[in-house]
């Protein structure tokens, strides 16, 4: 049932061709940053290679072009999942689902996994863009790899969040505005030089100290896990918000 | 499958509140198959709400809901299996084609892979959509959006079809067809139809039910006491003056 309404979650997205503009505004942002960075290495390239252990145009990549994306697919996320249920509000389908014989984790899931499939495309496209040098000179995949996972993981718990919000509200534009929100204070608690112990551990909650490896060519299972606890608490609160409204009836 | 004496929906002492009101106020009702039930009732009687509970898609704050011997609230995927269900406004997506959309529906009723494309077929042409069949849904006139949320609810043969006005926006043809499709449904199911109109109720309905202010305040079969229905009704038209009412 989850693959049903994934398949319909996706299906509507990449009907609209709102996300079809999405997908090449982006299209073009990943070209222009993709050949920025490879033009930057060129020109370091002679400098690179007098210290002892230079970074391949792989790792270079990997660190000055893939990981300047991870914003973007954290805007991208909430993005695409902000229709996901306020849509649903607005056209007064919910009692499509509510009455059909499918859990509240099902439908949850099956929207994220739907909002997730084109962000999985945007996130190999941007991979495919540095794997295509492997024509040409040798290239770490396993690093890409890695750093398509990091993308995604990040792409995935954004969206999380905005299936959430988009759960509490009719408005689209609310539902993206206070993801963002969230998205935002979780990506500058990494930044900010806290001295407090209590906003220390705070800051063990950012998304930029669980992000960098998967640029650099290392896993920590801290870091997956992270990303898989976030994504686990923004579902459980949309199903938990379902189950209210049928309680409630406010929708 | 319950025996043909066991009802179809059992709902017993339902109770809805909004903040201290009963918005439904220990409603009761029994179907058994063939019956068809219409729940007539003025704007704010509770009738929307009570089908909701009965649909599952609200909880009741006190009571119990059996649809086909399955608990709606203890059992809720089995008993949701056999329902089905149209609100007021239906639940359609403008951007699907009509085939697409019942396809849809049938997965989410669990009808079989193999049967989805013979059950799609089968109820266009019951609901007269098979000409539109390709058709995307916001294309289509309200009469035909009304259609396809019909569908919707029929598709998956429901032993309890639950419909929220299914007239509104048909023109008097439309209706005609849709009172002999709620009659064919009937016969292997339980219908409930609610309505504000007294004429479609006893055109149709083997039971008439009437709510006002949340109660049920008359429920028997339609062939008893006619007049009695009639002059309760005209009582609750009169109460609420100014009512779009006719």
């Amino acid at each position: 049932m989850i693959g049903t309404i994934a398949k319909f979650e996706s299906g509507a997205l990449l009907r609209s061709p709102q996300t079809w503009a999405v997908f090449a505004v982006i299209a073009a942002i990943f070209g222009y940053l993709f050949l920025q960075s490879l033009e930057e290495f060129l020109k370091v390239q002679p400098s690179l290679a007098l210290q002892d252990h230079p970074p391949g145009l792989t790792g270079y990549l990997s660190a000055r072009f893939l990981a300047t994306l991870a914003p973007l697919f954290s805007v991208l996320g909430p993005l695409f999942a902000m229709r996901s249920f306020s849509d649903e509000f607005r056209h007064q389908t919910m009692a499509l689902w509510q009455s059909s014989p499918i859990s509240n984790l099902s439908l949850v899931l099956g929207k994220f996994v739907g909002v997730l499939i084109p962000l999985t495309l945007l996130a190999l496209l941007a991979v495919v863009m540095p794997a295509a040098m492997g024509f040409m000179v040798n290239i770490d995949i396993a690093t890409l790899l890695l750093s398509a996972v990091g993308l995604l993981l990040v792409a995935a718990s954004c969206a999380a969040i905005g299936v959430y919000f988009s759960s509490l509200t009719k408005q689209p534009m609310i539902a993206i505005v206070a993801s963002l929100g969230v998205v935002t204070l979780l990506w500058l608690l990494g930044g900010a030089s806290f001295t407090n112990p209590a906003m220390l551990a705070l800051q063990q909650f950012s998304i930029t100290n669980h992000l960098s490896g998967f640029f650099q060519g290392y896993l920590q299972s801290k870091d997956v896990l992270y990303f898989v606890l976030l994504t686990a608490l923004f579902v459980a609160l949309t199903v938990i918000r379902l189950g209210s409204l049928r309680n409630s009836g406010h929708q | 499958m319950p025996s043909d004496s066991t009802p179809l929906l059992q709902a017993s002492d339902l109770t809805r509140m909004v903040s201290t009101t009963a918005v439904v106020d220990n409603v009761s009702l029994s179907l058994q198959r063939g019956e068809i039930l219409g729940l007539l009732g003025l704007n704010g009687a509770g009738k929307s709400t009570t089908l909701k509970m009965l649909a599952g898609v609200l909880t009741p704050d006190a009571g119990q809901i059996s649809i086909a011997g399955h608990s709606l609230l203890d059992d809720p995927m089995a008993a949701k299996q056999q329902i089905g269900f149209l609100p007021d406004q239906p639940p359609v997506y403008p951007d699907m084609s009509v085939a697409a959309f019942l396809k849809l529906s049938a997965q989410l009723r669990r009808v079989p892979n193999n049967a989805i494309q013979k059950q799609v077929n089968t109820i266009m042409g019951r609901c007269e959509l098979s000409s539109v069949a390709k058709k995307r849904i916001g294309k289509l006139s309200k009469g035909y959006q009304q259609r396809v949320g019909l569908a919707q609810a029929l598709i998956h043969k429901p032993a309890v079809a639950l419909l929220d006005e299914p007239s509104n926006g048909l023109d008097p043809q439309q209706m005609q067809s849709m009172r002999t499709l709620i009659t064919e449904v009937a016969e292997h199911s339980c219908v409930i139809f609610s309505t504000h109109l007294l004429s479609e109720v006893t055109a149709i309905c083997n039971r008439i039910a009437v709510m006002h202010d949340g109660k049920l305040v008359h429920n028997q079969r339609a062939d008893e006491n006619l007049d009695q229905l009639q002059n309760l009704f005209n009582q609750l038209v009169q109460k609420q003056s100014g009512s779009a009412v006719t």
